[in-house]
């Protein structure tokens, strides 16, 4: 079988954090167009790993490869690498068109090529007819997708994800991972997801990793991801089963009274947000 | 509701210091009790806006003063508040910054004298300027740390990764999201400046003519009409700029909504 060479290669970086090892010889490889689904509870250090990607907080060491060239050392706006926070930051002061056409009009692309491009994005992310609005008449769904948008817009060689859907409802977050699915092999879009959602990990994921204790393990394969123990996966799929398989008596038990008897799940309730 | 009588309690009470102002500017007389001026007449205003009053001139060197200083000062405070706003002892020196409004601006004038007289600055326009660019400093200093935020510290990794510049990431992103707060600084250090009365006194040793001076000269001689006349030319382009500033927001707020 050929070798393919990984697109993108972090290399045993440690991070501190006013003097508090944050995490210590990561190392992780992702090939282009798919995308690395990154799962780990609060407080792993999910979004330090990606701000240390992004060039957003420095690495003591270990060194960071993109599309064969060593990145760690650019600063973070010459990288090409786009973080999207765990808010949809839009700028307050934009619509939604000039929004989503912000990093095009940084790298001075021309404004009719501007306009074809944040038009097919605006129509591919169903936004249409929203171009004019403020970010604060959006809703929570509308401002992700913008956010995601205008990131897709700059064609980044490596789209940072920060747990993008965990503040919106079930139902829009439902939707939004089904849109990044098809967007991303839309577009062959290279990136790293991180969640805490596990079943969002299997969603969005084409690979899959765990953060955990400041350890990152990389999968080879979804099957191994999905055997592994400290995927959770089959704690998940064993949780599911007993739920609808009736106790002595002729009850069912339910989903709490079950989920007492598990370890340390890492998926979490809807609202729990990562705050590192 | 409460909120709404009390504004139209302070706005009746502006406007009618302002009517007040305006009928002594043209009044004759106003002999007691009349509730009204007897006779009307437009000398007053001959006489504030004649070359040789020297009110003219006064009401420019204020202009220049109060857009330099707010220029000045607005734009300091705006880089200054950046390293404040991050500085592990922002609240310390947030403190230290309401000194000078600790103060009587007078004891102020008075403590910066022994400087200003040592350089020379006493007693010209460049040595107010200076005093006054103190104060309004350290309230746009104030003001404009507010300004940022975590929001606005992620706005700016945001645009970083985006492959904004630093020069991008002030025209693009700090610069229109400050504006409104921008230009409320421009609008109050200019205020601080062309109300200002005791350090123009003081570290202008009576030799700076201003727009507040003259109205105290007038209100000093006893001419109560020819005060108010001068009055109404201190007020006017402060009133100017508030309701533009207004106007602006609100067609800006307009504007928002209606998209």
């Amino acid at each position: 079988m050929d070798q393919i060479e990984p697109e993108f290669r972090v290399q045993n970086i440690a991070v501190r954090l006013g003097g508090d090892l944050i995490f210590d010889a990561v190392s992780l490889a992702a090939e282009a167009r798919t995308t690395l689904a990154v799962i780990g509870a609060s407080g792993s250090g999910k979004t330090t790993l990606l701000r240390a990607i992004a060039g957003l907080v420095p690495i003591a060491r270990g060194s960071i490869h993109l599309g064969g060239r060593r990145v760690d050392a650019l600063p973070p706006n010459r990288r090409n690498i786009v973080y999207l926070n765990q808010e949809p930051l839009l700028f307050p002061h934009l619509d939604l068109f000039d929004n989503m056409a912000f990093g095009l009009r940084l790298r001075k692309v021309a404004d009719a090529d501007v306009r074809g491009r944040v038009d097919a994005l605006i129509g591919s992310l169903e936004l249409d007819g929203l171009g004019g609005r403020f970010p604060h008449a959006l809703s929570g769904g509308q401002r992700q997708r913008a956010a995601f948008g205008r990131a897709l817009a700059v064609e980044p060689a490596m789209l940072l994800l920060d747990e993008p859907f965990s503040n919106l409802d079930p139902r829009t977050r439902a939707s939004m991972q089904l849109l990044f699915k098809r967007v991303s092999r839309e577009r062959g879009i290279s990136a790293i997801f991180v969640t805490h959602d596990l079943k969002e990990s299997l969603q969005i994921g084409d690979r899959f990793a765990v953060l955990r204790d400041g350890r990152l393990r990389v999968f080879g394969d979804r099957a191994a991801f999905c055997r592994d123990p400290s995927s959770g996966v089959a704690r998940e799929a064993q949780y599911w089963s007993e739920v609808a398989t009736p106790v002595a008596g002729g009850s069912v038990r339910s989903g709490r009274e079950q989920a007492a008897g598990m370890v340390e799940p890492l998926t979490h309730r809807e609202d729990d947000h990562d705050d590192e | 509701m409460m909120r709404r009588a009390l504004v139209t309690a302070l706005t009746m009470l502006g406007l009618g210091c302002i009517a007040l102002l305006a009928l002594l500017s043209v009044a004759r007389r106003w002999p007691w009790p009349a509730v009204v001026p007897v006779g009307l007449q437009v000398r007053q205003w001959r006489e504030v806006l004649d070359p040789a009053s020297g009110v003219g001139g006064a009401a420019l060197r204020s202009s220049i003063m109060a857009v330099t200083v707010a220029a000045l000062a607005t734009l300091g405070g705006f880089v200054t508040s950046r390293g404040v706003a991050r500085h592990p002892q922002r609240h310390r020196l947030l403190m230290m910054l309401n000194l000078p409004f600790a103060v009587s601006p007078v004891v102020l004038g008075v403590s910066l004298s022994y400087f200003f007289l040592r350089f020379d600055l006493a007693g010209h326009a460049a040595g107010v300027v200076i005093a006054q660019f103190i104060v309004a400093y350290a309230y746009a200093v104030i003001l404009l740390s507010g300004f940022w935020n975590p929001e606005v510290a992620a706005l700016i990794e945001l645009a970083v990764t985006f492959g904004a510049d630093r020069v991008q990431v002030w025209r693009r992103v700090l610069l229109p999201l400050a504006r409104p707060l921008l230009v409320l600084c421009l609008l109050q250090t200019f205020l601080i400046s062309w109300f200002d009365y005791a350090l123009t006194l003081v570290v202008g040793a009576g030799r700076v003519s201003t727009l507040t001076t003259a109205l105290y000269q007038y209100f000093g001689s006893g001419d109560l009409r020819l005060a108010a006349t001068c009055a109404l030319l201190l007020l006017a382009p402060p009133l100017a700029a508030i309701a533009l500033h207004q106007r602006l927001a609100s067609a800006a707020v307009a504007a928002q909504w209606e998209a």
